[in-house]
């Protein structure tokens, strides 16, 4: 999976938001805040990945196991898929 | 992971807040243009739209997009695009289009007068995050008294359904005179007929250029001021919370600590009513402009001595740029706030 090019990941501090650009501000009006976990996944995706690339990744950079991380990277995969963000 | 969409007012303060103690410019102003089809006159900025001597003046679509590019890389986020009248500008969307690819959070302000289907077209293919349209009065006698343009009253009906049409975010936001201010209810009903938020704002600044102004036949008293101010629970609730004013800064605002403006010339600005320090983004960049309004509002005097002992201070929206626009100097007290922070008091503290 691949993520929307229609969205550009912003910061403010700590704060990481995913805003909507060009005809996308019609569909998601306003910004979508990520978590620091979150806000990793959304920078892999720029490339093709598959649940286990990405839990992979996870499990490496935040020291968890790597069922904790398939079942995170699901949650957050889904939630993507819900609001639009995955091509 | 969360969508904002009902607290996000309170998550944009939040990243204000943020910003200001990083000194990161977050929301930027472009004003694009002084120019303006209408002549109303309470105008801070407008100048006619043959104007050749402001024309010339402008900056190109390539230099407003290079200031957004180091913009951007300084932390920009929320972007407004204003004017005068934004739509006067042939190459207008060769500017708005690069801005919106570019991840800023875009508004336009405009007085929807020139948007015709084709220009509402256009912006539906990328549509801002909000257009707010300024409106003058509830029927064409009123709007036009204001505006001094036949036809404008009409011209701004279909331009807001033509945006409405398209399911654009669009914001109505009355100016209130006394020439109109009658009118507000009638107003505020147009706004719930379409379903659009609605603001009023009757706080008038005197132009910053020095030209003539008519401010004072089109100011409202501070009795009908505050009897609008004290149907808004919000604004009551501010006042009667502890107010705006600072003992300690000089501007309350975020202005040299979150925000800036730059006008149709390129200098940045504190804020649209404030022409200072006047930095040229064009000649020194960007970062060297936002340090030197930094810099500018930093070292602007803080509240005057009569201010600091006011007894009315907490009911008061006094600050350096209404000193100066008042004045001429940056700190002092300002007869028309004065009043109207009086008038708060009274209408305020017989409420309790
Ligand atoms: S008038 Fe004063 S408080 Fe208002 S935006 Fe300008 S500088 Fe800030
Ligand atoms: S401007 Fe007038 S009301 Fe406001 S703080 Fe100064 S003296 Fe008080």
């Amino acid at each position: 999976m691949i993520r929307k090019e229609s969205f550009l990941l912003q910061t403010v501090g700590g704060e990481n938001l995913l805003v909507p650009v060009g005809a996308q501000v019609m569909d998601t009006n306003g910004i979508i805040t990520l978590n620091e976990t979150a806000a990793f996944i959304w920078d892999l995706l720029e490339k093709d990945c598959t649940i286990d690339d990405l839990a992979a990744a996870i499990a490496d950079r935040f020291e968890v196991t790597m069922e904790q991380a398939v079942s995170d990277v699901r949650s957050f995969v889904d939630k993507l898929d819900q609001n639009g963000l995955l091509e | 992971m969360s969508k904002l969409t009902d607290d996000y007012g309170t998550f944009v303060s939040k990243l204000q807040r943020i910003a200001a103690e990083r000194c990161q410019p977050l929301s930027g102003t472009f004003e694009l243009t002084g120019r303006c089809n209408h002549a109303c006159s309470m105008c801070y900025i407008s100048r006619p739209v043959s104007d050749s001597a402001a024309i010339v003046r402008e900056l190109s679509a390539d230099i407003w997009i290079e200031i957004a590019r180091q913009a951007k890389d300084e932390g920009m986020l929320f972007l407004l695009l204003t004017g005068g009248e934004i739509f006067v500008l042939p190459d207008f969307f060769e500017i708005y289009r690069p801005l919106t690819g570019m991840g800023f959070l875009i508004s336009l302000y405009t007085n929807a007068t020139l948007v015709t289907d084709s220009i509402a077209d256009k912006l539906a293919e990328t549509p801002p995050h909000r257009i707010e349209v300024s409106l003058y009065g509830a029927n064409t006698r009123t709007y036009e008294t204001v505006t001094r343009v036949p036809g404008s009253f009409k011209r701004c009906m279909k331009g807001i359904e033509a945006l409405v049409k398209r399911d654009i975010n669009v914001g109505l936001k009355a100016t209130i005179t006394r020439q109109n201010v009658d009118e507000l209810d009638a107003m505020q009903k147009m706004a719930r007929h379409w379903g659009l938020p609605f603001t009023a704002s009757w706080l008038l600044t005197r132009r910053a250029d020095g030209m003539p102004s008519e401010i004072e036949e089109c100011r409202l008293t501070p009795s009908e001021a505050i009897a609008i101010e004290a149907s808004d629970p919000y604004a009551v609730e501010e006042w009667c919370g502890g107010g705006v004013v600072s003992k300690t800064d000089n501007f309350y605002c975020q202005a040299g600590r979150a925000s800036f403006v730059i006008d149709f010339t390129g200098a940045m600005n504190v804020c649209s009513d404030f022409p200072a320090p006047g930095a040229k983004v064009p000649d020194i960049g960007f970062r060297k402009a936002w340090e030197e309004l930094r810099r500018f509002v930093e070292g602007a005097p803080k509240l005057s001595a009569e201010c600091l002992d006011c007894d009315v201070i907490k009911y008061c929206a006094i600050c350096p740029a209404w000193s100066y626009l008042e004045n001429g100097k940056m700190a002092g007290s300002v007869d028309y706030l004065c009043s109207i922070a009086h008038e708060r008091k009274k209408r305020y503290e017989s409420q309790k």
